[in-house]
């Protein structure tokens, strides 16, 4: 901010209030309010687009549906019960693989980050399995657990593990030697070294870690699925595209949309419970 | 203030009735004031206060990177950005080496490059830092990083310098030290200076004046002229009168410390 203005006088500088100082409340509100405003219309704006396109005939329709068509068959299919298996399906493999990644992912990762002996034992190996693209492993799940629901949910664990372990090691690397020799020197016991020390100081990365996870989570089963289920959303959206039903692939698309905003907002509520000491990030997630 | 016994010049700062408060509502907290303050061209002013009494926030003002709340700042100048600022840290960048820091301001202010070039090895020669002009800042210990900071708060030749706590995260030798680097430079240069510290020993030092500041909002509470002729040099240190004018500040300035906790 420059809050240079020239007097009259040719020669003083003067520093005075600006319309921000002289009514804070009032430049807030407007703020605030054009804030909001510019989050719904720019949307809304692209959605009347996209309508407008559809209904002049701009693009085929039957390839990109008018949202209002999309809206019309997603409550339809909702209506008649068609669309809730699919999202049951889905919601049911992610929170499994999410639940055994996160746990695994966390306690390896505060496992290497505490023992220097477990890191050196097994980072390279972990680092080279890092950088598989994970869906390159759902054949070897599909061996592992034949056909139903195991490989979906290994390939999400296995996902999602990743994430957490490398940014839980980090964290835990990370935390300042002071914490460390504060605690060693009243004689803590590695127990109460985690307890007071390296959980609470590792837990706000963490969950930048998890959150990251909740989002790509999502990604990775809609493309599993679409490979290999016989329901769930990503098995609706490329379904209904191999029977050109593109309406309704669209329908599938937003219900992902929608269940990855609610998920990874929902892991950023309960993260910010458990750590009402960290500062506020009003970031979105990577979903 | 009342004793002030010259009034021949026009003041280079003249602030009336200034004051900053931060926040909205409930949560509104008044900073700083009302202050009226006069600075006379080429003054070497300080200001003690407790912690969070707005000293900064006056500094800030007065360095156009924040606006009043009310009241008004005048600086009697011709250009638009009169002022460098010395922080206590951060104030350097790591990326760049100690010439280019010091060069920094110049090359904002587009000054060509061969004469910024020749103005920040001049510097850095009366600085004792023309060694080290290609070495970066992580390389240099704490006081040398702090000399690079002034150095390049010089090199654009401020009509105004701001200060604000420069030395407090040196160590004590170190502090008295730059001080007394300090005092050369200003006496040399005479550039009008609002210098912030916690040190009273450091403002009476230095100042032309030193003014005390009340907890907050600040208010300016009392104003001392160390009585020491200039140039001066460290030696006043020892000198009974110093011992007496810190006492008599510490006395102003400990009932406004209070043991309280102050919310940021």
């Amino acid at each position: 901010m420059t809050t240079t203005t020239k007097a009259p006088q040719p020669d003083l500088l003067v520093r005075e209030p600006g319309p921000q100082e002289l009514d804070p409340a009032r430049t807030h509100r407007r703020r605030r309010t054009l804030e909001i405003s510019l989050a719904v219309a720019v949307p809304a704006v692209l959605l009347l687009l996209w309508q407008l396109a559809a209904v002049q005939g701009w693009i085929d329709d039957r390839i990109y549906p008018a949202p209002q068509t999309i809206l019309e068959d997603g409550v339809e299919r909702a209506a008649a019960g068609e669309l809730w298996p699919d999202v049951w399906a889905t919601l049911k493999r992610v929170l499994a693989g999410y639940a055994v990644g996160t746990v695994s992912g966390y306690a390896l990762g505060l496992l290497m980050g505490s023992l220097s002996l477990v890191r050196a034992a097994l980072e390279p190996l972990l680092d080279a399995l890092y950088v598989v693209p994970k869906l390159a492993l759902l054949p070897i799940f599909l061996n592992m657990f034949g056909l139903g629901e195991g490989p979906q949910i290994a390939l999400v664990a296995a996902t999602v593990f990743f994430f957490v372990w490398i940014s839980t090691m980090a964290a835990v690397l990370a935390v300042p030697t002071g914490h460390r020799d504060a605690g060693q020197v009243f004689g803590a016991t590695p127990w109460q070294m985690f307890r007071h020390v390296l959980l609470p100081a590792s837990l706000p990365a963490v969950l930048v870690g998890a959150r990251i996870a909740a989002g790509v989570a999502v990604l990775v089963i809609v493309a599993s699925e679409s490979i290999a289920a016989d329901e769930g959303l990503g098995h609706l959206i490329f379904d209904s595209r191999a029977l050109f039903q593109n309406d309704i692939m669209f329908v599938g698309i937003v219900c992902v949309a929608v269940l990855g905003v609610l998920f990874s907002e929902l892991v950023r509520l309960v993260g910010r419970l458990l750590t009402p000491w960290a500062p506020r990030d009003h970031g979105r997630g990577q979903s | 203030m009342g004793d002030d016994p010259h009034p021949t010049p026009p003041p280079k700062l003249h602030a009336t009735r200034l004051t900053r408060a931060f926040g909205r509502g409930s949560k509104r907290v008044d900073a700083l004031g009302p202050v009226e303050l006069d600075v006379a061209p080429g003054e070497f002013t300080c200001i003690v206060g407790p912690s969070g009494c707005g000293k900064s926030t006056l500094l800030r003002i007065a360095a156009g990177l924040l606006r009043p709340s009310s009241g008004r700042l005048e600086i009697r100048t011709d250009s638009a950005r009169p002022a460098a600022m010395i922080f206590q840290d951060y104030g350097i960048y790591d990326w760049k080496t100690v010439l280019a820091n010091v060069r920094f301001g110049l090359d904002i202010q587009r000054v060509p490059r061969k004469e910024a070039d020749a103005r920040a090895h001049a510097l850095l020669a009366r600085m004792g830092l023309a060694d080290f002009a290609q070495a970066y800042p992580s390389a240099l210990s704490g006081g040398m990083q702090q000399r690079v900071a002034i150095a390049r708060a010089l090199a654009v030749e401020p009509e105004i310098l701001l200060m604000d706590e420069p030395f407090a995260a040196l160590d004590a030798q170190l502090r008295t030290i730059l001080q007394d680097e300090l005092l050369e430079l200003t006496q040399a240069t005479r550039t009008t200076t609002l210098f912030i510290t916690h040190s009273l020993e450091e403002a009476i030092v230095l100042g032309d004046r030193v003014l005390v500041m009340s907890s907050r909002p600040g208010r300016i509470i009392a104003e001392r002229r160390p009585p020491f002729a200039r140039p001066r040099t460290g030696d006043i240190r020892d000198s009974p009168e110093f011992t007496a004018l810190k006492g008599e500040l510490w006395e102003l300035l400990r009932g406004e410390v209070r043991p309280e906790v102050v919310p940021v």
